[in-house]
């Protein structure tokens, strides 16, 4: 018998739910759930920047020396990086001194408080990666944010290990992969979050093997500045207003979950354009709450 | 620009690719499962023979709650790291206040047909008076 079984655990700062559709018994099915799991525990040891502890914040200690690092942490870099100089610099994995400085430095778990010695007028020209002998160099001493990629990339290496399922959806806290088809054999159905009613969706769309993400201004705010978001641009160092929500769909988690960020920072021209751009689709939500469908969905 | 498309395909499959055909994620796993099961069969407070440490080793439940309702947690330690957190009830709902203006049953049934929403990121701090709680059980004294 078809049946949905479904496990929430708390990572990267936010509630992680997996859910598979399958007729497999439990004793099969956890196991791999539980792998799944441990996907975002990896990718989180290696790319937090709220704990020291971390092959991130390790690496980032050594300034002017090449550091090698894991692929848990090349890629996303990697990724961020090429997203940084696509945008030329309006997305740009370096902010993390700012973000520290609006009050986004707190651990979750141990409400440890991040202060890192670095300046926070870097950019991402300032971090070198050596594609040959996988390095990593600083030029200055910087705080690497990998917010706007890492939980994709999660997201993204857990769907791998739950392909085998007729099923399934990994949502990370709004921004999810859905897999397959549901438990009724249909495209999954996935609501987007009104910006202002909680529990409450404002539109909806069907997906299947496409990746859903969410960045809005709405939820995660400053308590240093009222007028500051965690999405913040890295030259003018204020967060974007025109659009409170803007959802990326995209073959893969790590695409959907940057560029819903850097549209986000776009705004709704250039936003629209960049959707266009790469062939995506979107759905963006302007402060007004006038809702643009963009791409053909 | 529409070549731009096929690049961040190949850069994501690449990143993807590299870590999967290394098998990280299917060597490793094999003892983080081993892990999670042991401490959940063996259940609460299994006490560690560790002097110094601050917790015990094991999986710890803890419970919290505020206006919009009560969660609970397991909270496995391991050498004084917090492991791994599972949710294992939420009840949370949300109160009036947040969604004013609307008619209830509206909500409810968007809610119930509706059960995969992407937006912004919640929040965990309803998540912290649980996690305390199981951390204070968890504590050497």
């Amino acid at each position: 018998m078809v049946q949905i079984v479904k496990k929430s655990k708390l990572m990267m700062d936010t509630v992680i739910e997996i859910k598979v559709v399958t007729s497999r018994s439990p004793l099969d099915i956890e196991p791999v759930i539980e792998q799944a799991f441990n996907a975002f525990r990896k990718v989180e040891q290696a790319c937090s920047r709220f704990t020291p502890e971390s092959e991130l914040m390790k690496a980032c200690q050594q300034i002017r020396t090449p550091v090698p690092i894991s692929s848990w942490l090349f890629q996303p870099l990697k990724f961020a990086l090429e997203m940084a100089e696509w945008t030329q610099g309006i997305f740009d994995p370096t902010i993390g001194k700012t973000l520290e400085m609006y009050g986004f430095n707190q651990h979750y778990l141990t409400k440890e408080i991040a202060s890192s010695l670095a300046v926070d007028d870097t950019s991402y020209r300032d971090v070198i990666l050596n594609d040959h002998d996988r390095t990593m160099t600083l030029n200055r001493p910087l705080v690497i944010d990998l917010g706007a990629v890492a939980k994709g990339f999660a997201i993204d290496l857990a769907a791998q290990v739950l392909t085998s399922f007729q099923g399934f959806v990994i949502n990370a806290g709004g921004d999810l992969y859905a897999g397959g088809l549901d438990e009724t054999g249909h495209a999954w159905q996935i609501g987007i979050q009104h910006p202002e009613q909680a529990n409450h969706i404002i539109d909806s769309i069907h997906v299947t093997n496409e990746a859903v993400c969410t960045s809005g201004s709405y939820v995660r705010r400053s308590k240093v500045r009222e007028d500051i978001h965690h999405i913040i641009n890295p030259i003018s160092k204020q967060s974007p207003h025109e659009l409170t929500s803007c959802s990326i769909v995209a073959p893969y988690a790590m695409m959907a979950d940057v560029c819903s960020t850097v549209v986000c920072l776009y705004g709704l021209e250039q936003g629209k354009r960049m959707i266009n751009d790469m062939e995506l689709k979107g759905i963006l939500i302007t402060s007004n709450l006038h809702v643009e469908r963009v791409g053909g969905i | 620009m529409a070549k731009m498309d096929k690049k961040w395909v190949i850069l994501c499959t690449t990143a993807i690719g590299v870590i999967y055909s290394a098998g990280y994620l299917s060597t490793e796993e094999q003892a983080a499962l081993q892990e999670p099961q042991h401490h959940i069969n063996s259940n609460i407070q299994s006490v560690s023979s560790q002097v110094k440490s601050q917790y015990k080793n094991g999986t710890f439940d803890g419970a919290g709650s505020n206006r919009r309702g009560s969660i609970e947690v397991k909270v496995t330690i391991n050498h004084d790291k917090i492991t791994d957190v599972e949710i294992s009830r939420f009840a949370m709902h949300y109160s009036k206040n947040d969604v004013v203006g609307l008619p209830q049953e509206v909500i409810q049934k968007q809610s119930a047909k509706v059960q995969n929403v992407s937006g912004a990121t919640y929040s965990t701090q309803a998540f912290q008076d649980a996690i305390e709680a199981a951390l204070t059980q968890a504590r050497n004294v």
